[in-house]
């Protein structure tokens, strides 16, 4: 019903007032009516006050405990905000003959003008009688067809109750009571001859049918409202301007969405934009020919993204609609278990899809529940700990890289991996051999491990069957991912990332068995093509599953048309005998899905799918392609449930967790010179790869230069420089590896790129041993040279190194000495001659201890000790924490040594004592570093 | 099953189609359109009874095949197959027919019960049966099309 309308059926109350007013008794009337005509039947009338009034309700609740937070000091200004919402809820109900809503609201606001005007002082059991009494109304206003059947009796009487310890609170609003009762009959009489004509459609039970005189003593107090009719009009006019959205819908608050007007204006503007640009476009076609037409489409293309990216603006929603529900939930909850915490909440306007708003308050809500629940200690114990007696949970929201990041902490108990552990072997979610070998990191996740719950005894606070597993679930089924991180005594923190929103999403789209299909960008690790000639190497089988030999790791590999049942029509034909591989990796899993062939990169829409399909788990829904036809999109946990890959990773974690104990593993980059001579590079010296043409690389002054960036990069050639196998034919692209030394670029000629692994090194350093080339390691069965990039640079350019040895101001009263612990002899040699060709002096050392006792007699020539971590007698860990213990040794500077660069040991090595961490392969910096730190 | 359209005097337009040479007719406030778009992609693991999904102007929507909805062998499109798009309770679903013919206006009062001698399944589906000029129409109740097609989802699911 248009506003105008109503506004005139309002008025015509109004008018009819007086007449009524004469007719007698007031009272008597007004029942009749009300029993007569029912509830008023205007469904859009209805459904906006739902709308409006849900919006007034949920400001409510943080409202009112902001009120009990304040104490004394009452904030005027702040209850009055929240009298008037109710106060508008009241008049609306009373409006639209919703005797119960009405009533209840009636009363609550009794309660708030006697707060309001000092009469009251507010304490906790009021607060919470408030805030049971706003929840029932939400309630009744949610679920608004049947609010007139429910017993609300026993929440007015304790809120009538709180009102009369002060009699003279609700006197003034009797006196007119009569008046109101004339007037609010008026507008219920109205009915029987209504001004537009009501739905035709029979309308549900109706509460009306048995008399209200018997099943209302609230009766009467509804007539009180006094402001009924004065605050209607306002009300209903409000509720007008709403978008219209369909009637009968049971939840109206879950169909409308509130935009920026600014937002809808811009809307406006584009599409006025893209009826221009359509005439234009019409116009360059009528004319035929191309002319103007590429002017046309580019104008149609960007008019279309910037509406494609303002409508997606009108659905997001600040994450604050779902935070604001939890101070009341830390509230409750807190103060039901006996403890003591604080909320901070930081991050409200961060602005989400609604769906995920929507979705996220679930599985938001049973975090910050099992915080309290299972986190934050007792005061009591909490005091015992030293830490401050009320514990805090802090909720805190920010955009990270195009997504959205949620992190619930708690500085509580923590979690004990050792526990979960323990648990989980129990549980029999984990073996014993697969607890043995699990991190710390991996135990924490176990607590998403379906059937798995923390708490000692199952509460009914958090233990309702909703586990962490479900939480998780939710959140990637969000296209989210979560992880926890957690330290004994100190607390724990659970980390969600959300995509910004999920109706368009970044997908690369493949095929198989002449379908295609599109995989969210979110899951997908890389890709992988594994030529047809190294499939026979690469993919293998153990116990029974495929998998792919990735640098070095086992993956396990799920075949789309096998998983999918898909039939090939009997002509199709592979594009090529190489297989395709996503790496999709879901939170913990990580699998190779192998699909025909790979196409583009494209940003698609979701759809949803009918019924009949939505079901299927391995699918998260559909799109509709630049070619008009129908892609589904595959959901990469749903079809790793569909192949029961839980088993098979399993298995393949313990193959690895063998492989890591062995011996040190470092991270090298393949490539061969000519397909019988193969060189490695430690990865970590790489800078980055660049492809080129061989055309490229120019001859100027007997050396090669790549012009590159607008710069010059010198290029070596392996065998200019080395005794290698020329390149078998001039190829015509080729790779340079870039890496730095001295500070400057250099790029090396690498034909044939081979792969990134791990690998053991069990380097024989004699045999193949040259200037440039560090030794041997065997990699499949083929000799592979480990090359000396800084010696290779030095043969070529010795003069960038000149300078280095001279810049060395201050302490030249001995040379800078390092005492360098380190058990493998192949790698003390190496840093050994690498330092000392820097003129840095090097005392060797076979392990910690030996080290710890050849410092003892010479503390004093040390200026750095340089360590390895993984040692025999005293590892890496302890020789510093010796050194750091005694006072003639705890000033000095300490370098660890490592293999890879991203070792997770890192912290540890910082608690006890380690300056700085290098890596082995990487010389230049190492050198750096000794000398930056033996200067300080 | 009882049914209000078919206890009063009214008259209502069937659309009628053929499957497997008999001809059927579904109420015309049930049919969205017809088309023949036969841009149709598979979908894996789904009930027998899907045929695929195909877009309808932006929307995605699942077609069914009346052959195996009516306990039939699937059958080979043709130059005459069309779909039908239906709605019914809000969820909007093709039919796969071999072929539309006319619309007729059927009165309520000459709709005959269906016969004795259907297969379970075509029996549940079938409303009525009324007699042709050129011979019997089986009416289909789109309520038990919807939710027959829904069974053999979960069934498959």
């Amino acid at each position: 019903m248009p506003p105008t309308v109503l506004m005139e059926w309002i008025n015509a109350a109004h008018s009819l007032n007086v007449h009524a007013l004469g007719s007698g008794n007031g009272s008597e009337l007004c029942r009749k009516k009300v029993g007569g005509t029912g509830m008023f039947q205007d469904d859009e009338l209805i459904h906006d006050f739902v709308v409006e009034s849900s919006t007034h309700l949920a400001e409510i609740e943080g409202q009112l405990l902001e009120i009990e937070a304040s104490g004394d000091s009452i904030d005027v200004e702040l209850v009055n905000t929240v009298f008037r919402a109710i106060h508008s809820v009241k008049g609306a109900a009373g409006f639209l003959s919703l005797v119960v809503i009405n009533s209840l609201a009636h009363s609550l606001e009794n309660v708030l003008n006697m707060i309001r005007n000092r009469e009251l002082v507010m304490n906790k059991q009021i607060v919470n009688t408030l805030l049971r009494a706003s929840d029932q109304l939400r309630s009744l206003v949610e679920n608004v067809e049947s609010s007139n059947d429910v017993d609300v009796r026993d929440l007015i009487e304790e809120l009538d109750s709180i009102v009369r310890q002060d009699p003279s609170a609700s006197e003034s609003e009797v006196i007119n009571s009569l008046e109101e009762m004339v007037e609010h009959a008026l507008v219920l009489d109205d009915q029987s001859n209504p001004p537009a004509p009501h739905d035709t459609a029979p309308h549900d039970t109706d509460p009306h049918d048995t008399d209200p005189q018997d099943t209302d003593p609230q009766y009467e107090e509804i007539m009180e409202s006094k402001e009924t009719v004065a605050v209607t009009p306002r009300n209903v006019r409000e509720g007008g301007k709403e978008p219209a959205a369909s009637p009968n819908k049971p939840k109206a608050t879950d169909s409308i969405v509130r935009v920026n007007v600014a937002v809808l204006d811009r809307l406006m503007n584009l599409a006025g934009e893209l009826v221009l640009s359509r005439n234009q476009l019409l116009a360059a076609v009528a004319r035929g020919g191309r002319e103007g037409l590429d002017t046309v489409a580019a104008r149609v293309d960007q008019v279309t993204s910037e509406l494609q990216e303002t409508i997606m603006q009108t659905r997001m929603q600040p994450i604050g609609t779902v935070f604001n529900r939890f101070p009341r939930v830390v509230r409750d909850l807190s103060s039901k278990l006996g403890k003591e915490c604080d909320l901070i909440i930081e991050g409200n306007e961060v602005e989400v899809d609604k769906t995920i708003v929507e979705a996220m308050g679930d599985p938001l809500t049973h975090l910050v529940r099992n915080s309290i629940d299972h986190g934050i200690e007792s005061p009591a114990r909490r005091a015992a700990e030293n830490k401050r007696p009320t514990g805090t949970v802090r909720l805190h929201a920010f955009h990270q890289a195009g997504k959205v990041c949620i992190r619930i902490e708690d500085d509580g108990a923590g979690m004990d991996p050792v526990k979960l552990k323990t648990k989980a072997v129990e549980k029999g979610i984990i073996s014993g051999e697969q607890a043995a070998v699990m991190t710390d990191s991996e135990a924490l996740r176990l607590i998403f491990a379906p059937g798995f719950s923390t708490a000692a005894e199952i509460t009914d606070v958090s233990g309702r069957g909703v586990g962490m597993d479900v939480v998780k679930t939710n959140i990637e089924q969000l296209g989210g991912t979560v992880d926890v991180e957690s330290e004994l005594g100190i607390g724990s923190a659970i980390h969600i990332t959300l995509p910004l929103t999920l109706a368009i999403v970044p997908s690369m789209i493949v095929s198989c068995g002449g379908e295609r299909y599109a995989i969210p960008q979110t899951n997908i690790a890389e890709l992988v093509r594994v030529p047809g000639s190294e499939v026979e190497e690469k993919i293998g089988r153990i116990h029974g599953a495929e998998v792919l030999r990735l640098r070095g790791a086992l993956l396990p590999l799920v075949r789309l048309d096998e998983a999918l049942g898909v039939v090939r029509p009997v002509d199709y034909q592979l594009e090529s005998n190489a297989t395709s591989i996503l790496v999709l990796e879901t939170g913990q899993m990580r699998y190779g899905l192998v699909v025909d062939s790979l196409h583009d990169n494209e940003e698609i829409v979701v759809k949803p799918l009918g019924k009949h399909v939505r079901d299927l788990g391995y699918l998260a829904g559909a799109t509709i392609l630049g070619d008009g036809y129908v892609a589904l999109i595959l959901d990469a946990v749903g079809i790793a449930m569909h192949c029961n890959l839980r088993n098979v990773d399993s298995v393949l974690v313990n193959e690895q967790q063998q492989n890591k104990t062995a011996s040190e593993v470092h991270r090298l980059l393949l490539f061969s010179n000519h397909p019988e001579d193969h060189f490695a590079i430690p990865m970590a010296m790489v800078a980055r790869i660049e492809r080129i043409k061989a055309s490229e690389i120019k001859v100027v002054g007997g050396q090669n230069i790549l012009v590159y960036r607008g710069a010059s990069l010198p290029i070596l050639r392996l065998e200019q420089n080395i005794s290698a196998l020329y390149p078998e034919t001039e190829e015509q692209n080729l790779f340079v590896i870039i890496f730095k030394i001295q500070d400057r670029e250099i790029g090396l000629v690498a034909p044939t790129l081979r792969d990134i692994r791990d690998i053991e090194m069990i380097i024989d350093s004699k045999t193949l041993r040259e200037p440039g080339v560090l030794g041997t390691v065997v990699v499949d069965d083929a000799p592979t040279r480990i090359l000396d990039l800084v010696e290779l640079v030095r043969i070529r350019y010795a003069d960038w190194f000149q300078p280095e040895t001279i810049a060395q101001p201050g302490k030249s009263s001995h040379p800078t000495s390092v005492l360098l612990a380190e058990d493998s002899d192949f790698f003390r040699n190496h840093v050994t001659r690498t330092l000392e060709s820097e003129g840095i002096k090097v005392v060797g050392a076979v392990d910690g201890l030996d080290a710890w006792e050849n410092l003892k007699t010479m503390v004093d020539e040390i200026d750095v000790i340089v360590t390895d971590i993984e040692m025999p007698r005293m590892n890496g860990l302890d020789f510093a924490k010796a050194v750091r213990a005694d006072s003639s040794t705890s000033k000095l500077p300490i370098i660890a040594l490592t293999s890879l660069a991203g070792d997770d040991d890192r912290d540890r090595g910082t608690k006890a004592g380690i300056n700085e961490y290098q890596v082995k392969m990487d010389p230049a910096r190492l050198i750096d570093a000794v000398r930056r730190l033996a200067t300080v | 099953m009882s049914n209000n359209h078919l206890n009063n005097n009214r008259s209502v337009q069937y659309t009628t189609f053929f499957c497997n040479k008999a001809v059927l007719g579904l109420e015309i406030s049930y049919v969205q359109e017809i088309n023949r778009t036969i841009n149709l992609t598979r979908v894996p693991l789904s009930p027998p009874c899907v045929r695929g999904v195909m877009n309808l102007r932006g929307e995605v929507v699942t077609m069914l095949d009346l052959r195996i909805l009516m306990g039939l062998p699937a059958g080979e499109p043709s130059k005459r197959s069309r779909n039908l798009i239906l709605k019914y309770d809000g969820e909007v679903f093709g039919l796969w027919v071999d072929g539309v013919a006319d619309i007729l206006t059927i009165d309520n009062n000459h709709i005959a019960p269906p016969p004795s001698n259907l297969s379970m399944t075509e029996s549940k589906l079938i409303r009525g049966v009324y007699q042709a000029e050129k011979g019997l129409v089986m009416l289909i109740e789109p309520k038990e099309l919807l939710n027959t097609s829904l069974t053999m989802a979960r069934v498959a699911a």
